[in-house]
Parts: C-alpha cells; sequence; structure tokens
C-alpha cells in the first residue's frame, strides 16, 4: 500500500514536469532542458513569498502564480520568439543557458539551503495497509488531477483551447485564419511554468529543494519522450513508467542506479519505440 | 603575386589557403613568438592557467569537429573526458602503465566510445540526438560512479594519480606541462584545419548544411558521421588523460553535465564552425571565473559573501550563451568577420559578395 502511494506521488510529480514539456514541444517545437530548473526556483519562490509575510499560504500562492506569469512571458517575449527561424539546436541551447542561470539564482538568492517547504497540515491521513498520507501528498494527487482535467477541458471546449490545436498544428496557417500566435505561444509558456512552479512545490513538499533536486527535470523529460513528445495522455503514462522503475530500483538494487535509470529507460524506448508510447510517428526528426 | 581581392578566389591554390590575408601569416607568426617565450616572466599560478586552457581547448575542439563542422549536437562531450580520465586511472592504478602507453589506450577507448555513442545519429538527429546523446552520459557517468565507489580509497577525495614519466623524465610542474601542452595542442591544431579542409571536413560540412543532400552526393553518412563522433571522442578523451596527470587527481564529480554544457557554450560563443574561435572561447570560459573572482575582490566586501562568487561563476556562462544565441548566432567568428569586411571594403560600406562563407 505504501508502494502504491510513493509511486502515485512520484507520479504526480513527474506528469506535471512532462505536461508542459510536451505543450512546449507541441506547441513551438522546443524542448526545455531548463524545466526542472524553473520548478525548483518556482518552488522556492513559493517557499519565500510565504515567508515574506508570516507564513502565509496565500500569499504563497499569489507569489508562485506571478512568478509563473512572469517567467513564462518573459522567456517566450525576450528569448524564443526571436529564434523562430533558426536551426533548432539555438532555442534547445537557450533553455539551457536558461537553465543554468536559474541554477545560480538559487546558489545567489537562496544561498543553495535546502528548505522543506511545510504548510502546516502536517497530520496525515492513514490509509488501509499501513500507508500514511500528509496532507501534502493528498494535496498533490488532488491539484494533478485538476490540473490534467481542466487541460483537457480547456483543450477541448474552450475558444482559446482550439486556437491552441492549430497553432500546434500549422502556426502559420493560424496566423493566417486570425489567431494571435505570440498570445498563444505565450500562454504555452505560462501554462508550462506553472505546471512545473506546481511540481516544484509538491516536491519541496515531499523532500527538498536544492541544486541537487533540479534532476526531476530530466526525470520529467524522460517521462515526456517514454510518453511522446507530442502527447498529453503520454506523459501521464510515462511518468508512472518512470517513477515505477526509479522506486523499484532504490528499493530493490542500489540508489545510485536510480540517477541514471530514467535515461537507461530513455535508451531502451529510443531504440525500440522512438517516438514514445502515445506519440505521433511522423513527428520525429529521424534520419 | 597579384589578386583578385581578398574575398575572391581565381585559382584552386587561393582557395585552398588556410591563411588568406597577409596579416594572419604576421599574426601567427607573433602567436608563436608569444607562446613560445611566455612563460619566461609568468607564474606558476599563471602557468597552470594557461595549462588548463591548452586541455579546455583541445576538448572544444574536439566538439567544435562534432557539432560545428558534422552538426551532430552532442551533450555528453563531459562523459568523453570522463572516459580518458578513467582510462588513465584504470592504466596507472591498476596496470602501472607508462604515459607513451596510456595516453594512445585513452584514445583509442575514447574512439571505441565515441563509435557508441554516436550510433543513435544514425537514425535521430537533432533534438533526439541531443536527448541521445544525454542518456550516453549518465550512462557512463554511472560506470565511473560505480568504479570510484569501488575503488577509491576515499570516494571523496578521488583517485591520485602520480606524474607521468617519459623515458627518464618527470614530466613536472607548470613549466614543463607548457610546452608538452603547447606542443600537442598544435599538432592537433593543425591536423584539424587540414582535416576540414580537405575530404573528411568537405563531408562533414555537407552534412551539416543539408544530410540528405550530402548522401545524394555519394558521402557516406554512416561513415562520417561515426568517424566526426570517434574524432571529437578521441580528442576529448585524450584530454581528459592530460588534465588527469596535470591535476593528479580523478574524481567523478568534476564531469558533470555542466562541464558538458560549458563545452557546447565555448563553440557557439566561438562560432560554429570556427577553430580559432573554439580555441580563443575555451580560453575566455575557462578563465572567465577566476576573472569573476578577481572583479569581485573590487567590489564592497558585502557583497563577497561566498556563494554568491560562486553562484555568478555558474550563471556568467549560461548568460553567455543567452546573449550570444540570441543577439551574435553565429559567434565571435562572425563578429571578426565583419570587422575584417569592413576593412576590405574601407572607405565602402555596401555589403561585398558573400564568398568568403566556407
Amino acid at each position: 500500500m505504501e508502494f502504491i502511494a510513493t509511486v502515485v506521488i512520484l507520479t504526480c510529480t513527474y506528469a506535471l514536469l512532462a505536461a508542459g514539456i510536451v505543450i512546449l514541444y507541441k506547441a513551438g517545437r522546443v524542448v526545455n532542458f531548463a524545466h526542472g530548473e524553473i520548478a525548483i526556483v518556482g518552488g522556492y519562490v513559493f517557499y519565500s513569498s510565504g515567508l515574506m509575510v508570516g507564513d502565509s499560504l496565500w500569499f504563497a500562492i499569489l507569489g508562485a502564480v506571478a512568478f509563473s506569469v512572469v517567467m513564462g512571458a518573459f522567456i517566450y517575449a525576450a528569448m524564443m520568439r526571436r529564434v523562430v527561424g533558426e536551426p533548432f539546436y539555438v532555442a534547445i541551447l537557450i533553455t539551457v543557458g536558461i537553465a543554468i542561470v536559474l541554477k545560480s539564482a538559487i546558489i545567489v538568492v537562496w544561498r543553495a539551503e535546502q528548505v522543506t517547504i511545510d504548510v502546516g497540515v502536517a497530520p496525515a491521513v492513514r490509509l488501509a495497509g499501513g500507508a500514511t498520507l500528509s496532507y501534502m501528498d493528498l494535496a498533490s494527487i488532488v491539484l494533478t488531477v485538476v490540473f490534467f482535467l481542466a487541460l483537457y477541458l480547456f483543450f477541448t471546449f474552450t475558444r482559446s483551447g482550439v486556437q491552441f490545436r492549430g497553432t500546434a498544428e500549422n502556426p502559420l496557417l493560424a496566423s493566417q485564419r486570425g489567431v494571435n500566435v505570440n498570445f498563444v505561444l505565450s500562454r504555452a509558456w505560462i501554462i508550462a511554468v506553472s505546471a512545473a512552479t506546481l511540481s516544484g512545490v509538491l516536491y519541496g513538499g515531499r523532500a527538498f529543494l536544492g541544486t541537487a533536486s533540479v534532476t526531476i527535470g530530466l526525470a520529467g523529460l524522460t517521462a515526456a519522450l517514454v510518453g511522446g513528445l507530442d502527447s498529453l495522455r503520454g506523459a501521464v503514462v510515462g511518468a508512472f513508467i518512470v517513477a515505477l522503475a526509479q522506486y523499484l530500483t532504490v528499493r530493490l538494487i542500489d540508489s545510485v542506479l536510480s540517477e541514471a535509470l530514467p535515461f537507461l529507460i530513455l535508451l531502451v524506448v529510443m531504440s525500440i519505440r522512438p517516438w514514445g508510447l502515445f506519440g505521433t510517428v511522423e513527428e520525429l526528426d529521424r534520419v | 603575386m597579384a589578386r583578385a581581392g581578398t574575398n575572391l578566389r581565381t585559382s584552386y591554390i587561393e582557395a585552398n589557403e588556410v591563411l588568406r590575408r597577409p596579416y594572419q601569416k604576421l599574426l601567427i607568426a607573433f602567436i608563436v613568438a608569444f607562446a613560445l617565450l611566455l612563460p619566461a616572466g609568468s607564474s606558476d599560478y599563471f602557468l597552470h592557467l594557461i595549462n588548463s586552457c591548452f586541455l579546455a581547448g583541445m576538448g572544444a575542439l574536439g566538439l567544435m569537429i562534432l557539432t560545428g563542422f558534422c552538426g551532430q549536437i552532442s551533450l555528453g562531450h563531459a562523459a568523453f573526458l570522463a572516459i580518458g580520465a578513467f582510462t588513465t586511472v584504470i592504466l596507472t592504478v591498476h596496470l602501472k602503465m607508462p604515459f607513451i602507453i596510456v595516453v594512445p589506450v585513452a584514445a583509442v577507448s575514447g574512439a571505441v566510445i565515441g563509435f557508441i555513442v554516436g550510433l543513435p545519429s544514425l537514425r535521430f538527429r537533432g533534438v533526439y540526438l541531443a536527448i541521445s546523446t544525454l542518456a550516453m552520459h549518465y550512462a557512463i557517468i554511472f560506470l565511473c560512479t560505480t568504479y570510484q565507489a569501488r575503488f577509491a580509497a576515499s570516494a571523496s577525495a578521488g583517485i591520485t594519480i602520480a606524474d607521468p614519466v617519459i623515458g627518464p623524465f618527470r614530466l613536472r610542474g607548470e613549466f614543463a606541462w607548457y610546452y608538452v601542452l603547447l606542443t600537442l595542442l598544435t599538432v592537433v591544431t593543425v591536423g584539424c584545419v587540414n582535416l576540414v579542409r580537405t575530404r573528411p571536413g568537405r563531408a562533414w560540412m555537407a552534412i551539416r548544411d543539408r544530410d540528405i543532400a550530402a548522401e545524394a552526393l555519394g558521402i557516406n553518412l554512416t561513415r562520417y558521421k561515426l568517424a566526426a563522433f570517434m574524432l571529437s571522442a578521441t580528442l576529448a578523451s585524450v584530454s581528459g588523460s592530460l588534465a588527469a596527470y596535470h591535476s593528479n587527481v580523478v574524481t567523478v564529480e568534476g564531469y558533470t553535465l555542466d562541464l558538458a554544457v560549458i563545452y557546447v557554450a565555448m563553440i557557439i560563443v566561438g562560432g560554429m564552425g570556427s577553430i580559432l574561435g573554439a580555441l580563443l572561447v575555451a580560453t575566455f570560459i575557462t578563465l572567465l571565473p577566476y576573472g569573476i573572482d578577481w572583479t569581485f575582490e573590487f567590489l564592497p566586501r558585502v557583497w563577497r559573501f561566498g556563494s554568491t562568487v560562486f553562484g555568478v561563476q555558474v550563471g556568467a556562462v549560461g548568460v553567455c550563451i543567452i546573449l550570444f544565441l540570441l543577439l551574435e548566432p553565429k559567434g565571435l567568428a562572425e563578429i571578426w568577420r565583419r570587422i575584417e569586411t569592413y576593412f576590405d571594403r574601407w572607405p565602402f560600406r555596401y555589403r561585398p559578395l558573400d564568398t568568403s562563407r566556407r
């Protein structure tokens, strides 16, 4: 039972990250290597803005939301918008640069301290079979489900959701038909950064935030690739596979291996089914 | 000899010249004289920095061949360096091999690993290739971590390596290292310059610019892509092996993904396809942390909180990457070219025929 609970919660963290990576890939064909750093910095912002006004959860949430909007809009407007039409590696390497800058921000601003987010609602819920869930764990499951539900409803039923899908399919045609592509793409970045921040907060609630924890971004990237870079459904399945495999390795084999494990899964998936479990075959940039 | 202008070539001999402009010959002569005399008036610490730059330059040349000329993006360069370093460890600590054997063996093992890491490039390109090299990085680093955990005296301190012995000489001290590394780097640089202007180099550039067209021209993609990966890994591995000897200690903590990113930064800032750019920027980025440290000496004491300096050192590379990609995606080489063109055309300002691009 405890095993299921741990894997489910880890899946939530990775699924949120993977969802952000998938949205960005669909929207602008950018693979975001800075996702883990964005998540952790988001977690730090949540932590600090809560502390600023005397342990207020609402201020923490406000700070995290403000961070997501500003960060997402800034990355798109100041960087990604300018490199449209450049070779593919330019956008990727810019995200790598962002990752480094954010990592240095953790060191400079937060002194690379390891912090755990404690929202003050610690008492746990007992489940049958001896597992305990803290409210943080429950919150992560509920929030992840709500997030994916909202994403589904947004993409399926709203006007802007349709514009999103149109832009993802063919940006040029979408802009010809009056869709404001810049606005859509900057919102894609905002949604992705919000998802990452949420994931960072949840991760910080269970484990700790620090320069070492940015590796969750790579786990999220693996989850997205295993599921298929252009499939939101795949993101959840991929996250589950990565979480399960990681938990089993830590438990049964070796904790050092668990760090390399996402990549071993990745190598296997890429050699057998490079477009991922749910990805579109034509999408793949194959030789 | 009469010329039709620096940008126009009228014969095959001219087209093949490495140094096309008179000032370049002067510059080279000046650099050679400067490099030979440099150690005379410098401190050991300064020479140590320069030696680190030489080692980084050799690694950067390897990545420049792979990414700048062949167009295959790789995030696995730190792993290649690690292969060189750990081959050195295994051969010297367990088998007591001499320097003369260790470095070639490190080169060969680098080539083998490069071959393996290069295999995915036959199926993927672009983002997927970058991610597969990333995966390879973690796989290789995992092996090295396991090795270090098992065989190092203490896992955190790393593994110590004795100074290399060549025949009767013990290679020791920055002064001796300086000339050894200078010689090796010169050989490698001249080799790379000649390689990229002959058949393999032209094949790589054709693959970089359009792989399908290159294949249609009869270029064997499999062979040339793998060759680029092998050469790149070989140079990195030799650089890693020499760095291990130079610093006398090997620890897997030194070969992080960040290091791979730093090497990528070197070739971006240097300019894709510019060997001189790679060397200059390797020097610049190796010295950057020390420069920042030095700058902080002049700032108010409050700012010099230990982690701030370290954080800025980390972040500066990221800022370099972002700024160059946004403002000057072709790197330093392009800035240099623009300056050259300005003087070529002076006093006119119109744009020249774009024939100098290679």
